[in-house]
């Protein structure tokens, strides 16, 4: 016996939420599957004692105010979503070098304006190459926009008349871009910082793709929810649920399953679902090797996935700490504190690729900067985020696997309290340490990586939404999620999710008419 | 207006390649090799094997605890697959298949953690009073029996990154059974801090482990001081386990791991507001549920003696369960013989996570470890909670082994 769906959305991660919500706001009868018994994926919380801890989320780009909503508060609520959003101050405080070997310890704020004051003010006589830059910037963010809300079908005459930089620019990775209008070195290194959020380092990252996030944090701010990113994700499932969405936990898809080349169904653990249309939030390399038939994959797609050679981005490791004083107790002043070995960010993901030696590359966050609520009174909760690098946690025994844990968490304390001089060490109350194996077993992507494949060089962002009419060409199935055209983070994630079930209703309104 | 921006030498001829990148982008594709696509990733088969959905177990020797009213079940791999690594001090939930009911029931792991390596478990159960579980396993359970147990959970373990050298643990009965591992990782090197054990027995006799832990305390690393609360005897300490004995045989800087029977964690309440440690120096194994709930001061007068028909949606199915009001809703839904998650049962791990679609209860403010947003908007943990009505309840699936 099984149940009929239009849409099964496999995975309630931000994506899996988004297109699941999309759907049931059109009318459509919707199952939405989770392996776990809590949706969101990344955006989800863990409670320790007393704390309940943010597990992944340090800010979203793209909320703006209520007065000027950005695209996903915008988003929220058309779907009616209701999440209590809160200001993070400034934009990041950095400690670092600068490409020359000077100390670098930098704290930016948030708007144009008092970004570019800030600016002058570490690197003098910048003013106005920066002005220049902004212009720039603001040039490529309409572009884009123009390029989104055309669906693929760009006018190359007006993009040249009204957008020629985006065009001069947009195809170059940024550090092309900075050296072609003469960018000073310093702004250049302290600008850098972002690269991280994105996981590709700026010889390599599309400049119309950090431009688009870049310029979201530093004019509409960043803003988090107040009860953590759960908060998000749960808001998003009881709408879900409000307009007739059905939400199974713990339930794995195992397989998808065909009629000739057309998706019928699912097979899950609780049993066979029939659906028109299946939305997985999902890599697609592990659809393609674990749940089709192998007959049924393209060769192109075979040729994408062999290109891309399983270059997953950013394997998340995240130390948690509920810290028994509070954030002015222990001298933290920062919402968000970026100590990185150098600003030079090719340098910097080798480093931190290069494993435990090299690796001193580390965001330390305290919610309660931004949220004094975030955690009890005379407490204060935060968590520190790098990276990690296959082969070292990949060949890792069981045995040695927490002291490994345990000697990155030691390693990023230390550099707190040498570079930001906080230290945290004695005031640990609860610490809980999340390797790639924790984000491998929690998100099943490969290699415990977050942001899919990195959105570098020939796989950007641009190039992949221009190309969403050829890939992943599987009737009745769409992957969603950081793999896709979008690429990571929450606000992309969100926008993918959204985008895909939109093709998903256009293709079963393009099927359904050819009866 | 804005800036004419050029890249290299090439002008306006950028524009040409940012028209190409889907040109640039589909050459890379199809330079590629058409091979099979894989996905086969050691760092998640790692943490697979780490965090099984559940463990095929099979019990190959028990250990009978005369005097103690104890066993200890020595559990090996029933499907070859490797048994998943812990951390001293964690427990397996078993699942336990009584009549028509399939429940779980927590037990910390009393072997050492390098034994999983070599696959093996230990644990040891011990008769309690109204203990339905522990006594159909004590009477019943035998060598070949197959259990499906949960991989390794909880957070009662020593972490060096939070805690002192130094850890005086408070037993009681069978709660000796995490610093039992404890103590064997001390001395086998996977885990390096000082453990001095208050161990509460009624009488000597009724001892677990004694002998076990006077080989252990060999090891300058591990002191126990035996506590008997109903028999004098020299050479023992006497009475409870009280902040006096604690200040007694406190060393310098120290944690208090505490684990034992609910009376245990009741007494000791009054204890350590005397203590006054830092909560950070104080952490309880699972504390259970309260077992007369009617009893509670918070719990609602009106609900006591009431029965109540819960229906309740498992993905596909829905199931009508009936329960009664000084009963966790768990409980009603393992006595239907529904197979659905839980593992701590004490409200704190948050596996048996459900929604409330419709139908008031009652949480025991000492069990509360939900979310925020769940608190909110309907969740409970079913484990610890109590129906206050009839309820419409949405859980989640079990992954389990026929």
């Amino acid at each position: 016996m099984s149940k009929q769906y239009d849409i099964v959305v496999v995975g309630a991660g931000n994506a899996g939420l988004s297109a699941a919500l999309h759907c049931a706001s059109e009318g459509k009868k919707v199952l939405l599957i989770e392996q776990h018994n809590l949706p969101g994926g990344c955006a989800t919380s863990f409670v320790r004692g007393r704390f309940e801890f943010e597990p992944s989320l340090h800010e979203l780009c793209d909320i703006g105010t209520a007065e000027d909503p950005g695209e996903i508060r915008q988003m929220m609520e058309e779907y009616g979503v209701k999440v209590d959003w809160k200001p993070v101050p400034d934009c990041f405080r950095i400690i670092s070098q600068y490409t020359d070997g000077s100390p670098m310890d930098v704290t930016m704020p948030s708007g144009k304006e008092a970004f570019i004051e800030q600016m002058e003010v570490y690197v003098p006589g910048s003013r106005a190459k920066m002005e220049e830059y902004f212009e720039l910037l603001e040039e490529t963010m309409a572009g884009t926009a123009y390029i989104s809300a055309s669906n693929g079908h760009a006018d190359s005459k007006v993009l040249k008349e009204k957008f020629p930089n985006l065009l001069r620019t947009g195809s170059y990775p940024v550090k092309k871009v900075w050296d072609a209008i003469k960018l000073p070195k310093k702004c250049q290194d302290i600008m850098s910082t972002y690269w991280g959020y994105l996981g590709v380092d700026m010889t390599r990252m599309a400049f119309i793709h950090y431009c688009n996030m870049f310029m979201k944090y530093v004019t509409r701010a960043a803003y988090i929810p107040a009860h953590t990113s759960h908060e998000i994700s749960n808001a998003m499932v009881e709408r879900f649920r409000e307009l007739g969405g059905e939400f199974w936990f713990n339930c794995r898809a195992e397989e998808f399953l065909f009629n000739g080349d057309r998706l019928c169904g699912v097979k899950t653990s609780m049993g066979v679902v029939e659906c028109k249309y299946a939305l997985a939030n999902i890599n697609p390399d592990i659809i393609y090797a674990k749940m089709m038939p192998k007959e049924l994959v393209p060769e192109r797609e075979k040729k994408l996935s062999a290109a891309r050679n399983h270059n997953y981005s950013a394997r998340m490791y995240t130390v948690y700490v509920g810290l028994n004083k509070t954030a002015e107790e222990l001298g933290i002043h920062d919402y968000c504190i970026f100590l990185a070995g150098t600003s030079d960010s090719a340098k910097e993901y080798r480093d931190i690729l290069g494993g435990y030696e090299t690796n001193n590359f580390t965001i330390f966050l305290c919610n309660n900067i931004a949220n004094p609520q975030a955690s009890p009174p005379g407490t204060s909760v935060g968590f520190f985020t790098s990276m990690g690098n296959a082969e070292e946690w990949g060949d890792l025994s069981q045995e040695d696997y927490v002291a490994l844990k345990n000697k990155y968490a030691k390693k990023f304390i230390r550099l707190l309290k040498e570079r930001a001089g906080i230290d945290i060490a004695p005031y640990i109350e609860e610490i809980c340490v999340a390797s790639p194996w924790t984000f491998a077993r929690y998100l099943g992507t490969p290699e415990g990586s977050v942001y899919g494949f990195e959105t570098a060089e020939w796989d950007g962002m641009m190039a992949r939404m221009m190309m969403l009419g050829s890939d992943y060409p599987i009737k009745g199935l769409r992957p969603i999620g950081a793999a896709g055209p979008r690429g990571d983070g929450y606000s992309s994630a969100y926008v993918c999710g959204r985008l895909m079930a939109r093709l998903a209703l256009k293709d079963l309104r393009e099927e359904g008419g050819e009866h | 207006m804005a800036v004419n921006v050029k890249v290299g030498l090439i002008g306006a001829l950028d524009m040409l390649k940012f028209k190409n990148m889907s040109k640039v982008r589909e050459a890379a594709i199809q330079a590629a090799p058409a091979k099979e696509i894989t996905a086969d990733y050691p760092i998640n088969q790692k943490a697979k094997a780490l965090h099984p959905d559940y463990q095929k177990l099979v019990v190959s020797k028990i250990i009978n605890h005369t005097g103690a009213g104890a066993k200890t079940f020595v559990l090996e791999s029933a499907d070859d697959s490797p048994l998943a690594y812990f951390r001293a001090g964690q427990y397996l939930s078993l699942k336990l298949k009584l009549g028509d009911s399939v429940l779980s029931r927590p037990y910390s792991i009393s072997s050492a953690p390098k034994d999983a390596l070599a696959g093996r478990y230990e644990l040891t159960v011990r008769a309690n009073p109204g203990g339905f579980a522990a006594d159909r396993l004590l009477e019943d359970a035998k060598v070949g029996d197959i259990f499906f147990a949960s991989a390794p959970q909880g957070n009662f373990y020593y972490e060096e990154l939070r805690d002192p050298k130094n850890i005086l643990a408070l037993a009681g009965g069978s709660g000796i059974t995490p610093f039992l591992s404890m103590a064997r990782a001390i001395i086998d090197g996977t885990e390096d801090f000082n453990l001095t054990i208050l161990f509460g027995s009624r009488t000597e006799d009724q001892i677990l482990f004694k002998g076990e832990l006077a080989e252990l305390t060999r090891n300058d690393k591990i002191h126990v001081i035996h506590v008997l609360s109903d028999e004098e005897k020299p050479g023992f300490e006497h009475g409870f386990l009280t902040a006096e004995l604690v200040n007694k045989y406190a060393p310098e800087d120290y944690s208090l791991f505490i684990c034992g029977p609910e009376a245990m964690y009741r007494f000791l309440d009054a204890e350590l507001e005397k203590l006054a440690l830092p909560r950070k120096n104080v952490r309880r194994e699972l504390l259970g549920v309260t077992k007369n709930i009617a009893a509670h001061p918070e719990f609602p007068a009106s609900a006591k003696g009431m029965s109540y028909t819960i229906t309740v949606r498992q993905g596909p199915r829905e199931t009508a369960v009936s329960a009664i009001a000084e009963e966790p809703i768990l409980v009603a839904l393992e006595r239907a013989g529904l197979t659905v998650p839980s593992r701590c049962r004490s409200g704190e791990c948050g596996w048996c996570r459900s929604k409330v679609i419709a139908g008031e209860f009652f949480v025991p403010p000492e069990n509360e470890s939900r979310r925020y947003a769940d608190k909110t908007s309907g969740y409970i943990h079913p484990c610890a909670t109590f129906p206050l009505s009839d309820m419409v309840l949405e859980v989640p699936g079990e992954y389990v082994g026929e």
